[in-house]
């Protein structure tokens, strides 16, 4: 016990159960639908983990410390439909410049978020509130509500949901996908291993004392905020070269995917806990949970229902299992003797930056 | 009493904005104060004003309440199904009343009981009760109400006002008694200024704060009965992003965020300025999408501009010192 | 000489009564509005042109007012637009009704102030509140069409094949299904078997995902036929890009323009449409004729619509209640003559 309580975190166990999770999921609904494993299953579980997997990287930092973007589905939309114009419109263009485009448009969206935030004071649930219904507005005025069509794009864009890059076996890995994967390497690294990173969790989990001892707590907000916007904006792009046809209701409603796939990864909706692998596995068993639904039949409206129950449980269980477990580690560390009251302070159950 | 300092500050502003609003309006149409036209602006929105009354109170006991736009879908939808399913009108609508009240409850629960944060707690009712609304209805519309149903929420009965419209004024001045003059509107602000204080002063915080939670699904619940009694059908998507204006018409009403101030004079004066504001839109047609990003827009600013103001109110005293 | 004076006042009382009651004068100002299902899809474009077109030859000195709601809020959308445009007074509103009967009690307000309900492409469906629908063509033929279509593709020995459509509640799309399904009873057809019906509200990324719900659950269909301009495009695209393109093949209602690469690489070997822009066109030409009083919406009324002829007022044999007019042909398309429709 000693030995796992010096080598694993809690919130470690938390993503293992998730993984063991996932793997009795895909097992049990192995043996119940026909057809499971084939590559078709894996393609339509990548569609959508891959899209909700980008903008939940950027979400998950934010609610690192203690805030929440609900404007990243209509950052997504904005991105998607606004690139996709332009390129219909200069069907030369360079691919890469494209993707830097939406990224960059995506992190400026994000800019507006971290300013009201982070300098403004004004809450995040307000301020992405807001944004989601401004962006929105501003994306169905300046488009005239028109739609970007696929025939206008050029082909490397339509062809880019279909590029495998691997193949392994009958999984076959596309270029979108990968894109997805290399971002939650990075970004975990990032989070682990840099300054800045370990600096996000501190803010998170006590902002209080970030501040007393100097941590630079209004530009690393801003930041969150920055990064959250500019993965929606390349998570714009992917959806632009999966669907083609872009509307402007494009991303109606993946904010409150991606707030689940975020939840239900154990990342702690008070802040300063869960990881970008968490996330991910979140989506993945969302996306598992979707597809396998479908398949059994079971009406896909099922679907809403269970995810409120989902972020629900999550929350309740994070609540009160990881404070359970945070005590037991803290006390092992300081080897308190069990029935004396742990020195590690409760935390407080905000809800804002203060 | 409302102090006559206090009116020139929030509520004065909010009660300039509306003449300006008015008489924009006005000069754009010639229609626009006749009782017509008034009707029809209460009218449009009347279901978000009604649940915008217990989200004043949700909000000044320091929660916030996301899932309300998705209990009024359930309990829209429950009613239209229940009816398709044969059963008599009347058992319907209180059935469909018990379930908003039942959701209410439940997020009140997990808020009160358990402890989680409002925010998550009432976000995963937001998508759950959708979702669930969605099961029992699936894709389809569910219409053809007996006539005395779609009386209540279209016909004018009372004089020009609808039924609708009464049960507004009437739960307007339950919500401002229960607030303004009885003790437990005092309590209610007590827990949102410093919940630890109330608990520790003996005030039954959970119990206030389960019974607020319940009352804000059963007002939905009501809500969204009569959204469908005013459409005529009900759907699975009804109701979808009302949370915005209900929560906007609160905030722009004074009421902080944090909890524990505001009055529901502000919050009757910023319904009235948003109303004018979308019906004003909607007749120089302008529509949906970008009516909305407006009251995005008035949301952010509702809590901006009382921070700046604040932020400014000290720089000047730090310098005059 | 009096058997020519008796002739010319025969004529002349002949015209007065009946013939030239239908003579539409231009000049007139009548305030219009066209409100389509909902703002964003490129057939209402091509509707809104028609429309434009018609205000030009007509001469209506008030510009045409074209308003939708989101795709998000259509209905409530498209009866708060009714209302307002109703305390605007305008003269005639022009609607591809996407709100079922739930948009009845504010036609019926607006008729009551004397405003002339015009519904094209999508009907009341019990008719209240409405003056007149503009239908592109006869919705019973058009179930005989896809029914030939699905025949056509799927070869003699026929298969599953399953309807992707766009709103549950759409009148047009609703009454689509109902004539093809009344058409498949034909012994012609019965080798056709219809699995499954899903509904993708007009909506790219939600017909997207029920195109691909649709082969997951039933893995042997060998065509989606989708009857919304939409609707077909994102389940070709679906196809296209799960590598299905030559397992199931796609059919139904689409444009040319976009669907030109899909047809070409045989993934969509036939689909239909009529002019979007002359259904435009003709609405808007009834409206007007309509609110100047040239014609009353009545059986039997006609008049003429411009470039595209003469027109007359009969009874909608689709619905129990209802008057209509009937528009005319749709095309079929296919690899060879999309190119040039295409390019039109």
């Amino acid at each position: 016990m000693n030995w796992l309580q010096r080598r694993v975190r809690p919130e470690q166990i938390r993503e293992l159960s998730l993984l063991l999770l996932i793997i009795l999921a895909v097992t049990i609904f192995g043996s119940l639908i026909p057809y499971y494993y084939t590559s078709r299953t894996f393609d339509r579980i990548a569609e959508s983990v891959t899209i909700i997997g980008i903008v939940g990287i950027g979400q998950t930092l934010v609610v690192l410390t203690r805030n929440i973007d609900l404007s990243v589905g209509s950052i997504v939309g904005c991105t998607a439909y606004f690139i996709g114009a332009l390129i219909a419109g200069n069907n030369g263009i360079n691919p890469l410049a494209a993707i830097l485009l939406a990224i960059a448009m995506g992190a400026v969206m994000g800019a507006i978020n971290g300013v009201l935030v982070a300098w403004a004071r004004v809450p995040s649930i307000i301020v992405t509130l807001g944004t989601l219904a401004i962006y929105r507005g501003m994306l169905v005025d300046l488009s005239g509500a028109r739609t970007v069509t696929s025939d206008s794009l050029p082909g490397w864009l339509l062809n880019l949901a279909r590029v495998n890059l691997l193949t392994i076996g009958m999984v076959r890995i596309g270029a979108l996908f990968t894109i997805a994967l290399s971002m939650v390497v990075i970004f975990q690294i990032g989070t682990t291993y840099l300054r800045a990173g370990r600096c996000i969790y501190a803010i998170g989990s006590n902002p209080d004392a970030a501040l007393l001892i100097g941590l630079p707590f209004r530009r690393l907000v801003f930041l969150v905020f920055v990064i959250s916007g500019a993965l929606s904006g390349l998570a714009g792009f992917v959806m632009l070269a999966r669907f083609g046809n872009i509307t402007v209701e494009a991303g109606r409603g993946l904010e409150l995917e991606v707030v689940a796939a975020v939840v239900v990864g154990g990342v702690n909706i008070f802040g300063g806990s869960g990881s970008v692998v968490g996330a991910t596995l979140g989506a993945v068993m969302l996306g598992i949970l979707e597809q396998s639904l479908l398949r059994l039949q079971i009406s896909e409206f099922w679907r809403d229902a269970l995810l409120g129950l989902l972020i629900l449980l999550a929350v309740a269980s994070d609540a009160v299992i990881l404070q359970r477990l945070r005590t037991l580690w803290g006390r092992a560390e300081l080897k308190v003797a069990p029935g004396m009251p742990p020195p590690v302070p409760e935390t407080e159950k905000g809800v804002t930056n203060p | 009493m409302i102090a006559l300092g206090r009116l020139k500050s929030w509520e004065g502003l909010l009660l300039a904005i509306l003449v300006v609003v008015v008489a924009m309006n006005v000069m754009r149409s010639p229609y626009y104060l006749g009782i017509d036209n008034v009707v029809n602006l209460f009218q449009l929105s009347i279901e978000k004003i009604i649940v915008a009354l217990t989200m004043t109170m949700i909000i000044v006991s320091g929660e916030i309440d996301l899932s309300v736009a998705s209990i009024m879908g359930l309990a829209a939808v429950l009613l239209g199904c229940l009816f398709k399913a044969g059963i008599p009108m009347p058992a319907a609508i209180l059935i469909a009343l018990l379930s908003g009240l039942a959701a209410g409850l439940f997020n009140g629960f997990w808020v009160a009981q358990a402890g989680l944060p409002s925010l998550a707690v009432t976000l995963a009712g937001l998508i759950g009760y959708r979702g669930l609304a969605r099961v029992f209805i699936q894709d389809h519309s569910i219409g053809g109400f007996p006539a005395w149903f779609d009386t209540i929420g279209q016909q004018r009965t009372v004089g020009p006002l609808t039924i609708s419209i009464m049960i507004f004024f009437i739960l307007f001045v339950i919500v401002a008694v229960t607030l303004h003059g009885s003790g437990l509107g005092r309590l209610v602000y007590a827990i949102g200024n410093n919940t630890q204080a109330a608990r520790y002063a003996g005030v039954r915080v959970k119990l206030i704060k389960l019974c607020l939670f319940g009352a804000s699904g059963l007002v939905a619940a009501l809500a969204g009965i009569l959204y469908g009694a005013r459409l005529g059908s009900v759907r699975g998507d009804i109701a979808t992003g009302f949370e915005l204006d209900i929560i906007t018409m609160v905030l722009l009403g004074g009421v902080s965020i944090f909890g524990g101030s505001g009055n529901i004079i502000g919050v009757g004066l910023s319904i009235l300025v948003i109303l004018n504001l979308r019906n004003g839109m909607g007749l120089a047609n302008i529509t949906g999408d970008t009516q909305t990003s407006v009251v995005g827009a008035l949301l952010i600013l509702s809590v901006l501009v009382p921070n700046l103001m604040h932020t400014l109110k000290t720089k000047w005293k730090e310098r005059k010192t | 000489m009096s058997k020519y004076l008796l002739v010319t006042a025969a004529l002349a009382i002949g015209m007065a009564s009946g013939g030239l009651a239908g003579d539409v004068t231009p000049g007139k100002g009548v305030d219009m509005v066209l409100l389509p299902k909902f703002l964003g899809i490129k057939v209402f474009d091509q509707a809104h042109q028609g429309a434009l077109e018609a205000e030009k030859e007509l001469e209506n000195p008030k510009p045409l007012k074209y308003l939708g709601p989101t795709p998000q809020n259509s209905v409530a959308g498209q009866i708060e637009i009714v209302t307002n445009a109703t305390t605007q007074g305008v003269g005639a509103i022009m609607i591809s009704n996407n709100s079922g009967d739930q948009i009845v009690p504010a036609a019926k307000a607006a008729q009551a102030k004397g405003i002339k309900v015009v519904t094209w492409d999508s009907p009341i469906p019990s008719a209240e509140g409405e003056d007149v629908f503009v239908a592109q063509v006869d919705f019973t033929e058009i179930g005989k069409v896809m029914a030939d279509m699905a025949l056509s593709i799927m070869g003699a020995n026929g298969g599953k094949f399953a309807i992707l459509s766009a709103s549950p509640d759409a009148a047009n799309q609703n009454a689509w299904i109902a004539s093809m399904k009344e058409a498949l009873k034909d012994p012609k057809y019965a080798k056709l078997q219809l699995v499954d019906i899903v509904y993708g509200d007009d909506q790219q990324e939600k017909s997207y995902n029920q195109a691909n719900a649709l082969v997951d659950k039933h893995p042997d269909i060998k065509l989606i036929m989708a009857p919304t301009s939409v609707g077909i495009v994102a389940a070709a695209k679906a196809m296209q890009d799960g590598g299905l393109g030559d397992k199931v093949k796609i059919s139904g209602l689409g444009l040319p323009s976009e669907m030109l690469a899909y047809t070409k690489s045989g993934i969509a070997p036939e689909f239909a449409l009529w002019s979007f822009t002359d259904l435009g066109y003709l609405a808007y030409y009834t409206a007007y004729a309509l609110a100047t009083g040239a014609i009353k919406a009545e059986e039997g009324a006609t008049f003429k619509a411009g470039r595209m002829g003469e027109y007359k007022i009969t009874k909608d044999p689709t619905r129990a209640k209802g008057l209509r007019i009937l528009m005319g042909p749709f095309t079929v398309y296919n690899k060879d003559n999309i190119e040039a429709a295409a390019a039109k």
